[in-house]
């Protein structure tokens, strides 16, 4: 007689997988580096820059910088670097003068650069919705380095999506804040996952992380993956609602930048989101279709 | 004071037998340098490839509870040595030097003596 107005159940979030296009990721660079380029080319992950077509040094509002890194590890003091900065930044040749001046060897200086090249450009390089520009003739001031060609650039970009694919095939935990889930984890933590899970709070994301242990955000991604796949974090399903306390708003305004769309359902409008800071106000919270998402996953990814 | 390059080449050049090497990031697999290697033997593949045994062999340690840590890691095939070293310097945290080795042409110990040295030239 009554009819009972159930609302149907959200639909369980789909994925798409990663995508690898068949071709270079950004024909404009492939273009730049043919003609042997030089200046900065603007895309919403950040920027790329190039020396004779070269890519000489790679930026990201989502990944700590070449200073950020060198100064966590050790190798180098902030004085040091605003220094350098300060001596030779107008001329182009702050890496030059880190290195003669003795303040980092010129190996340690080669393998932090290029690790924060690649990791920078994994995140310029994301999919991109947004069109990039390039503004010629502009030299970057590290000065040359260690220049890498824009195919190694572009092949290890690839790489490295494979590379998450490969560790666990969902990118929800790549951008969203991350939960842990309490389950008890199976495979042992190594210390350097267990410093990432350590500062998973339900409020930072894989980028927050980074920036705190001053690592590379290539690096957290991978760990989180790792964790993700050991069932010890997830993404937190509900987006936190208003603007997300991001020292980087471009990248926070930017939903497309991840090497996929974040599955994330939206919420449900006839939940309060907020209702209780816990997950179990989400249509995820129920163990069962927890279990069946990752059964699913899982059985995906062989 | 060597840059990475200067570094793969003396390793090549001192070492006998060394035919291949490859200075490797083992969180991402990317190998940052390679100098040698051949047609047959893709440097980039092998670094890739050997950083899932560097992986296990972390992780079985931490299993085990042991607090060492792993100076180099050797693997013998009927005609070849890898040999996989771990830097420790101050920017040198989570690389390795990956070295390939002709079986028959190869002194074991002078290897692992030079690779130790080349480490520290590296100063990473």
């Amino acid at each position: 007689m009554t009819m009972v107005a159930t609302p149907p159940p959200p639909p369980l979030p789909t994925r798409q997988r990663t995508q690898i296009p068949s071709g270079g990721l950004s024909p404009m660079l492939s273009r730049l580096a043919a003609e042997r380029a030089t200046g900065v080319l603007m895309r919403e992950g950040g920027l790329l820059h190039l020396a004779d077509g070269q890519v000489v040094y790679a930026e990201s509002p989502a990944t700590p910088g070449l200073d950020a890194l060198l100064i966590a590890r050790g190798a180098l003091d902030e004085d040091g670097w605003r220094e350098a900065v300060a001596e030779a930044g107008t001329r182009h040749r702050v890496g030059r003068f880190l290195v003669d001046s003795g303040l980092i060897s010129e190996g340690a200086l080669e393998l932090c650069h290029l690790g924060a090249l690649y990791d920078a450009a994994y995140f310029v390089l994301g999919p991109s919705s947004a069109p990039a520009r390039f503004r010629y003739g502009e030299a970057h001031w590290l000065g040359p380095v260690r220049p890498v060609p824009v195919a190694g650039v572009e092949r290890e970009t690839v790489r490295r999506r494979e590379l998450l694919h490969r560790i666990w095939p969902d990118p929800a935990t790549d951008e969203a804040p991350l939960l842990r889930t309490g389950h008890p984890v199976v495979t042992s933590v190594t210390p350097r996952q267990g410093e990432v899970l350590d500062r998973i709070d339900g409020v930072r994301t894989a980028a927050d992380i980074s920036r705190a242990l001053g690592r590379p955000a290539f690096h957290t991604l991978v760990d989180v993956r790792r964790l993700a796949a050991a069932g010890a974090v997830t993404a937190r399903p509900v987006p936190v609602p208003g603007p997300a306390p991001s020292p980087f708003p471009a990248l926070g305004a930017a939903p497309g930048v991840g090497p996929g769309p974040v599955p994330q359902a939206p919420s449900p409008p006839h939940e309060a989101p907020r209702a209780a800071p816990t997950d179990l106000s989400s249509p995820f919270a129920d163990p069962h279709i927890t279990l069946l998402k990752r059964l699913r996953d899982a059985l995906e990814a062989l | 004071m060597a840059n990475t390059e200067t570094a793969l080449k003396e390793a090549l050049a001192s070492i006998e037998g060394a035919t291949g090497a490859a200075l490797v990031d083992y969180t991402t697999g990317m190998a940052l340098g390679t100098m040698g290697g051949s047609k047959s033997f893709d440097l980039t593949v092998a670094a890739a490839g050997n950083t899932d045994v560097v992986r296990a062999k972390l992780r079985t340690m931490e299993h085990l509870g042991l607090k060492g840590q792993i100076e180099d890691i050797l693997i013998t095939l009927s005609d070849q040595y890898h040999l996989i070293r771990l830097l420790t310097g101050r920017g040198g945290n989570g690389l390795f030097l990956y070295l390939v080795l002709d079986a028959k042409r190869a002194n074991l110990a002078m290897a692992r003596h030079q690779l130790r040295k080349i480490e520290e030239d590296l100063e990473v």
